[in-house]
C-alpha cells in the first residue's frame, strides 16, 4: 500500500509542471492556493474508494480495487515506457543533425583543397620549365665560349643546346607522367571521399526527414478489456438484446459471404 | 471481474488469441456520417472528425505540407493546395463518380478516412480490436460491402448497423421508440420495438443538415446584397446558432463585401433555414406512427428520440412537437444529450455486447 501511495505521489508530481514566482507575478497572479502531494494523493484514493463502495460489494470490491490499483502501476510503467523511448528518439536525432552539420563541413572543406589542388597543378606547369629552360642555354653558352673560339662558336652553340634540350626534354616527360599520376591519385582520392560524403550526408538526411515526419511514438492506449466481454447475463433485457446482437451478426454474416462469393 | 492475472486469457479458458494479440480488446464504435465522423472507443477515447479527405495537388504542396493526406479540419483549412474529397454522400460512400479514376478515388479516400478514424481511437498494436460501424439503414449492400472492406484493412473484425439503431441501443431504449438521426446528408428516422427493424420500420430522405445549409446559402444571396461566403462559412454559421422558434439572441455575423467585413443580420434567415427539418420529420413521424400497432401508437409518439449533429439545432425539439401536437394529436420528443456521440456511443454498446463466437465468425 505504501509503495502504491509513493507512486501515486511521484506520478502527481510528473504530471505537476514547474513555474517560478516572478512568471507568476508577470502573469498578475498574486496569490496562489497551496494543495500539498500528500493531499492530492489522498482525495485521489478516497475519492476512488467511495466510488467503489457505492458500486460494489465485498470481495468484488477488492478486487477491482486491487485490479485498479495494477492497472495503475502499468499504465505508468507503460507511460514511464513511452518517455524515455522519446527521449531516445529526439538523443538520436540531435546526434544526426550534429553529424550532418560535421560531414556538411567535411564535405565543403574537401570540394575547396581538390578545386586548390587542381589550381595549383595547372598552375607550376606552366611555370615549372620556365626557368629551367633559360638555364640550361645560358650554362651551354658558357661552355661554348670557354673551349671554342672563331666563327663556328654561334652554331656549336645552337646544337649542343639542341642536344641538351632533347635529352632533358625526355626525362621531363617522364617527370612529368610520374607527377601527373601522383596527383591523380591524389584527385581521386579526394573525388571518392566527395561522392562518399555526399552519399553518406543524402542517407543521413533521408532518415532525419524520416524521423521528423513519422509520429511521435504512438502506442495507443489501453482498452480497459483484457478479454472480450459480451451481454451481461444480469441484464434485464439480456434475452432480448440476445436476439438483436444475433439478428445484427446474421446480417453481416450475409453480407460477408456475398462478398467473398464476389 | 478484470486483474492482471487474467490478462490475455480467455473467460472460457482457451488459450491466448491466434492473432498473438495478447494484451486486450479494444472495442470501437464509429458513425460514419457525410459531414463527420465519431469513434467511442473503450479504452475512453471519444473523437470526432469531418468527414473530409484532402491529397497534395503536386509536389509543391506536398513538399510544403510534408503529409501525403490530409483530414477533417486540416484538410478544410488548406484545401487550396489539395485535391479535397468528401467520401461520403447522404451517409453513403459516394456512387455513380464520373469517371473509373473518379470513383477509385472516392473508394481510396473513403478507406482512408475509416482508417482515420480508427487510428484516431489509439488501438494498440497488441490488442485486437472489434469494431461496429454505424451505416445509414438504407445503404446498398454494395456500400455496405465497401464500408466493411475498408475497414477491415485496420481492424480484426468488424460489423454494420443500422445508425438510427445504434443510438437507441445505446440509450437501452429498445421497445416502442422512434428514433431521428438528424445528419448531415440525410434524416433517419427508425422505430424501435424489441427486434430487429426491419425496412417497414425504417425511413430515410434527404432533407437534413446540408439542406439547411443550400436553403441558408440563398437567403443570404436574396437578403445580404453584396456578401460573399462559402458553404463551409454558412455551415459554421449555422452549426453556431442554428435556431427554431423564438430566436434566443439576435444572430449578427460578419461576411466580406468586396473585401470588407460587414455586420449582416442573420436572425429571420437562420430560423427559415432550420425550420426546413420540421415538416419532412414530423411527416415521417407521422408514417411510422400511423403503420404501427394501434395499442402503441400513443407510446410510440411520447418516446421520439432526436439524434445526431441536426439536432443541436437549438429549439428544433419543441418545434417538433409542437408541429406533432397539430398533426398528431400530441407527442413527446427528447434530444439525446451528445447529438455527435450518440451514434458512436450505441455502436460501441452492441460491440461490447456481441458475443465473442460472432467476433470470431467475421474475421
Amino acid at each position: 500500500m505504501a509503495g502504491f501511495k509513493d507512486t501515486l505521489k511521484e506520478a502527481v508530481r510528473q504530471m505537476a509542471f514547474r513555474t517560478s514566482v516572478d512568471k507568476l507575478k508577470k502573469q498578475g497572479v498574486q496569490n496562489v492556493n497551496v494543495l500539498g502531494i500528500d493531499r492530492i494523493s489522498a482525495l485521489v484514493e478516497a475519492a476512488v474508494y467511495r466510488s467503489l463502495k457505492s458500486r460494489l460489494v465485498g470481495g468484488e470490491r477488492d478486487a477491482v480495487a486491487e485490479s485498479t490499483k495494477a492497472e495503475f502501476l502499468r499504465l505508468l510503467r507503460t507511460n514511464e515506457d513511452l518517455r524515455r523511448e522519446k527521449s531516445e528518439v529526439e538523443k538520436a536525432r540531435e546526434r544526426a543533425e550534429e553529424e550532418i552539420d560535421v560531414m556538411r563541413r567535411e564535405l565543403s572543406q574537401t570540394i575547396r583543397t581538390l578545386a586548390q589542388r587542381l589550381e595549383v597543378g595547372e598552375l607550376e606547369g606552366a611555370n615549372r620549365y620556365e626557368g629551367e629552360d633559360a638555364d640550361i642555354a645560358a650554362r651551354v653558352a658558357e661552355a661554348v665560349a670557354l673551349t671554342v673560339g672563331g666563327d663556328n662558336q654561334g652554331e656549336l652553340k645552337e646544337r649542343m643546346t639542341a642536344l641538351v634540350m632533347h635529352i632533358v626534354s625526355g626525362e621531363r616527360r617522364e617527370a612529368d607522367a610520374a607527377r601527373k599520376a601522383l596527383q591523380d591519385r591524389e584527385v581521386e582520392n579526394l573525388q571518392r571521399r566527395v561522392k562518399k560524403l555526399t552519399q553518406t550526408l543524402e542517407a543521413t538526411e533521408a532518415r532525419l526527414s524520416q524521423a521528423s515526419v513519422e509520429p511521435a511514438i504512438e502506442k495507443g492506449i489501453s482498452s480497459i478489456y483484457r478479454e472480450v466481454q459480451g451481454l451481461d447475463a444480469t441484464d434485464t433485457q439480456a434475452q432480448k438484446k440476445k436476439e438483436l446482437m444475433a439478428g445484427i451478426f446474421e446480417a453481416n454474416l450475409k453480407l460477408m459471404k456475398r462478398s467473398r462469393r464476389a | 471481474m478484470t486483474n492482471e492475472d487474467e490478462a490475455g486469457g480467455r473467460k472460457d479458458g482457451q488459450p491466448e488469441n491466434k492473432d498473438g494479440k495478447d494484451h486486450g480488446v479494444l472495442y470501437i464504435g464509429m458513425d460514419l456520417g457525410t459531414s463527420r465522423t465519431s469513434v467511442s472507443a473503450s479504452n475512453g477515447v471519444r473523437e470526432t472528425v469531418y468527414s473530409t479527405v484532402g491529397y497534395p495537388k503536386d509536389h509543391i504542396a506536398s513538399k510544403l505540407l510534408q503529409k501525403d493526406v490530409l483530414f477533417g479540419k486540416e484538410a478544410i483549412e488548406k484545401r487550396m493546395s489539395l485535391r479535397v474529397y468528401k467520401p461520403l454522400e447522404k451517409g453513403v460512400i459516394k456512387a455513380g463518380a464520373e469517371s473509373d479514376a473518379d470513383a477509385e478515388a472516392t473508394m481510396k479516400a473513403a478507406r482512408d478516412l475509416i482508417g482515420e478514424a480508427i487510428r484516431l481511437a489509439k488501438p494498440r498494436s497488441d490488442e485486437l480490436v472489434y469494431c461496429v460501424i454505424g451505416a445509414p439503414a438504407e445503404a446498398s449492400m454494395t456500400n455496405r460491402e465497401a464500408i466493411i472492406e475498408a475497414a477491415r484493412e485496420h481492424v480484426d473484425s468488424v460489423m454494420l448497423c443500422s445508425e438510427p439503431f445504434a443510438v437507441a441501443y445505446g440509450l437501452d431504449w429498445l421497445e416502442d421508440v422512434l428514433v431521428c438521426d438528424i445528419g448531415a446528408g440525410t434524416t433517419d428516422l427508425c422505430r424501435m420495438h424489441g427486434t430487429m427493424p426491419e425496412d417497414a420500420d425504417q425511413v430515410m430522405f434527404d432533407v437534413a443538415g446540408d439542406a439547411v445549409d443550400a436553403e441558408l446559402a440563398k437567403q443570404i444571396e436574396a437578403t445580404c446584397p453584396g456578401a460573399q461566403f462559402t458553404i463551409q462559412m454558412v455551415k459554421e454559421i449555422k452549426e453556431r446558432y442554428g435556431f427554431v422558434g423564438d430566436a434566443p439572441e439576435r444572430v449578427t455575423v460578419e461576411l466580406p463585401v468586396e473585401g470588407k467585413p460587414t455586420s449582416f443580420d442573420l436572425t429571420e434567415q437562420l430560423c427559415a433555414a432550420c425550420s426546413v427539418l420540421i415538416e419532412p420529420i414530423v411527416d415521417g413521424i407521422k408514417q411510422l406512427v400511423a403503420t404501427f400497432d394501434p395499442e402503441f401508437q400513443q407510446k410510440l409518439k411520447n418516446r421520439v428520440l432526436l439524434a445526431g449533429g441536426g439536432s443541436m439545432v437549438k429549439g428544433l425539439d419543441s418545434a417538433v412537437e409542437k408541429a406533432m401536437h397539430e398533426r398528431l394529436g400530441g407527442g413527446k420528443v427528447i434530444r439525446i444529450e451528445e447529438p455527435i456521440y450518440g451514434g458512436s456511443n450505441g455502436a460501441l454498446k452492441i460491440a461490447h455486447d456481441m458475443p465473442e463466437e460472432y467476433w470470431e465468425q467475421l474475421k
